[in-house]
């Protein structure tokens, strides 16, 4: 169940304009969103590679497939897949598909930031998965400064099976920060960042904290290369947090 | 739910909401002042970004096929972001000085994909986001209509039919500009107009410079191969960053002034591409206007995009306003114009143009005789800036040689599908795009020059053409090295239209080529 979490909170379907450095979704390459959909009939693809971790003598790669559709004006849906490879078990897995829904409930007016909400499901198609998986996310979007936007995401997050030793909902909150690099002169590079806290589903675990970092860059008229690395900092309780994940993907709009 | 939602987000956004209206004082301007119309579509008011993709096509951004007039028109999309954001940030004494430099230093050194204005001007939108949907909307038509001419495998029909599709396409969202002609008097007639222009000339020039760049490309790409196409650029791109940008003019470009083949075929899309640019400049003017108070900007902004919006203009119909010239709703054209609406001292075909003086444009802009009626054309050439249509070969090429620096000339051909397309360099030297291109130059009187001087694809077609025309079966077919050595001069027919300049006040003489 915590690998379905972590697809929950790093890979759902993204938002705001995929295939534009400027727009952020969450997975590309951090885990949080801005508050735009993507246009209205833009049909966008995300290919995204993720390690898991550089501690380990053994990392697990994750793959992840991701296609959106703008159905209307500020809401767009999604489907995406992620078959992973453990390396300590030496084996596959077809992993969860994810359904998502995105809406757009307004822009940055003056001093009011952008709003947006979206739904994500993870239906329990990998190995070893039971249940649904229900994520509510808010999304509030605000410039700071000329350039630089801020990017508040909480999340709410329940599944439909709960075993013992879990948390029947969970809860996480993550701040998120975009700054465009290049300006007046280069525009077509973004540098994300985060921080963020998650409640961990396991009841033997409290709280984990995390940071991130990355780069989204333009690489054509519609596609972006994204990278980053993110790192659980502390946790309230239980284990140490784990170690690096490092996440690379390309996302192309038609 | 969505209360639900609302209520968590009210106890977590970063910042309320303030309104920006702090008021101001009344200036003089307030009673001559457009005041808000009735009927003022609601959308204008709605909290969405309500962004649009394109068309999904096979074509989009066949653009890059010429990668420096992308590279240009990709640079565009940052002027008018930097200076709006400029005035909307209390920076105002910059414009001229360090934000000029900025928007050239892009314009020399254009990005190599499309630039999101949002982005570079996050202050302007927050204020004016309605505003935003009504300029993307409207590029993205410049950007797809660009992008079918320089597709590579469809025919002229085939093009000529999609482009009919994106019109409808783009007419159908709320956003629309309308492709009725407008009286552009009228629309640079309120206290603010001309304001922006005045205070900050170097700035302007560059916006109206590159304006000239997003209307004279049509020209240059409509009904011609794309392989003929990245050379003209190659004229048309230097004269843009050499000198287009840097020009003060007295009005800003027009699509048909430009690329008058263009606006011919597609007179909506010409018309919306002008009411777009006025769009742009009534904006400007708005912003640059220290009397006004915000939220009066606010409202003339809102106002100014109503007037060219297609909804305020529904059932017009091109050339109506007769009985109300100079209003909102006079869509009167020149009659042998339809992409243009009518221009400040405008009497019937004639009109001041910025550089040229006064010209007809139902005459040949060298010999001063009408122009052919219906799809027949003879010519246009480009040159300095400015492109102008001619009845013959032989008016093009001796009005090409009398313009310094280099020229384009674009030619019909006895094959409707095969336009010829010459350019020469510095010294006056034509390449031409069809290898074996002949010319016909019987001289005879000017009137029936179209008839006599002409352009064969080949020798084959100039003798086909001398069997249907026993009259010319003793004319010999000339190379191209051949024609390009004969001149006619001046045409004894040639007439210059002497009048003051309308946009000056000291009554300064019109001039002319």
């Amino acid at each position: 169940m915590r690998t379905r979490l972590v697809i929950l909170g790093v890979l759902v379907a993204g938002s705001a304009f995929a295939t534009d450095h400027n727009n952020i979704d969450s997975g590309r390459p951090l885990r949080f969103d801005d508050a735009y959909s993507i246009a209205f009939r833009e049909r966008a693809i995300e290919l995204g590679l993720k390690f898991d971790t550089f501690r380990r003598s053994s990392p697990s790669y994750g793959l992840k497939a991701e296609y959106k559709v703008g159905f209307a004006k500020n809401q767009d849906i999604g489907i995406g897949f992620e078959p992973s490879y453990s390396t300590s078990d030496r084996r596959g897995d077809v992993g969860n598909v994810e359904l998502s829904y995105f809406n757009g409930l307004r822009r940055e007016i003056d001093n009011t930031p952008a709003l947006a909400y979206r739904v994500d499901v993870g239906l329990p198609t990998g190995r070893g998965s039971r249940g649904a998986d229900v994520r509510f996310r808010g999304i509030v979007t605000k410039t700071v400064g000329q350039y630089d936007r801020l990017h508040l995401n909480l999340d709410l997050t329940t599944s439909t099976q709960k075993t013992a030793g879990e948390r029947q909902a969970t809860a996480g909150l993550t701040v998120g920060y975009t700054k465009p690099l290049g300006y007046p002169t280069q525009f077509d590079r973004t540098l994300v960042a985060q921080f963020g806290i998650d409640q961990s589903r396991d009841t033997s675990r409290g709280w984990v904290g995390n940071v991130g970092l990355g780069i989204r860059q333009q690489m054509g008229v519609r596609s972006v290369l994204d990278f980053g690395i993110e790192a659980d900092v502390f946790s309230s309780k239980g284990r140490n947090p784990a170690g690096l994940r490092f996440a690379v993907g390309y996302s192309v709009g038609f | 739910m969505k209360s639900t939602f609302l209520s968590v987000l009210a106890l977590a956004v970063i910042s309320t909401a303030t309104a920006q209206d702090h008021g101001g004082h009344m200036g003089g301007m307030k009673s001559n002042l457009p005041t808000m119309p009735a009927d003022m579509p609601r959308w204008i008011n709605s909290p969405g970004a309500d962004h649009l993709f394109y068309k999904a096509a096979p074509y989009n951004w066949a653009i890059n096929r010429i990668p420096a007039f992308a590279r240009d028109m990709y640079g565009t999309g940052v002027g008018h972001a930097m200076a709006y954001e400029t005035l909307v940030t209390g920076r105002k004494d910059q414009l001229e000085t360090r934000i000029f430099d900025s928007i050239n230093r892009v314009l020399q050194n254009p990005p190599r994909n499309p630039v999101d204005e949002v982005a570079l001007s996050p202050t302007f939108f927050r204020k004016y986001g309605y505003l935003e949907k009504v300029f993307d909307w409207a590029h993205i038509l410049h950007f797809q209509t660009i992008d079918v001419f320089t597709h590579p495998g469809w025919t002229d029909a085939q093009k000529e039919a999609e482009i009919e599709k994106l019109w409808q396409f783009y007419s159908a969202q709320p956003y629309a500009i309308t492709g009725l002609p407008m009286n552009m008097e009228y629309l640079d007639s309120f206290p603010y107009s001309m304001r922006f222009r005045t205070n900050y000339p170097k700035v302007n020039a560059l916006f109206w410079g590159y304006h000239w760049l997003q209307t004279v490309n049509y020209d240059m790409l409509f009904r011609v191969p794309v392989q003929d196409q990245a050379a003209q650029y190659e004229v048309l791109g230097a004269q843009y960053r050499t000198t287009e940008l840097y020009k003060i003019r007295d009005f800003m470009p027009m699509t048909a002034e430009m690329s008058p083949r263009f606006a011919k075929r597609f007179p909506m899309i010409a018309n919306a591409f002008d009411n777009l640019h006025m769009l742009h400049d009534n904006v400007n003017d708005i912003l640059a206007s220290d009397e006004l108070s915000e939220s009066q900007k606010r409202d003339q902004v809102k106002i100014a995009i109503y007037r060219v919006l297609a909804s305020t203009h529904v059932d017009e119909e091109p050339g109506s306003g007769e009985d109300a010239p100079g209003t909102l709703h006079d869509h009167r054209h020149a009659p042998s114009t339809p992409g243009m609406g009518y221009m400040k001292g405008m009497e019937d075909d004639v009109m001041f143009m910025s550089g040229m003086g006064w010209m007809d444009m139902s005459a040949c802009a060298h010999c001063s005789i009408p122009l052919p009626d219906g799809p027949m054309w003879g010519a246009t050439v480009t040159a300095d800036g400015w492109t102008m249509m001619v009845r013959c070969l032989m008016c093009a090429r001796d009005m090409a040689a009398e313009t310094p620096g280099r020229a384009i000339i674009r030619a019909a051909t006895e094959d409707p599908s095969k336009i010829l397309i010459l350019i020469s360099d510095e010294e006056g030297n034509l390449t031409s795009n069809i290898p074996g291109v002949v010319f016909l130059e019987e001289f005879g009187e000017h009137p029936e020059c179209s008839a006599w001087s002409r352009a064969f694809t080949s020798k084959a077609a100039f003798e086909q053409f001398q069997k249907g025309n026993p009259e010319m079966k003793e004319a010999k077919p000339l190379s191209l090295e051949a024609w390009v050595q004969l001149n006619q001069g001046t045409p004894e027919t040639y007439r210059k239209i002497d009048k003051p300049n309308p946009y000056k006040s000291d009554g300064a003489n019109g001039g002319g080529k």
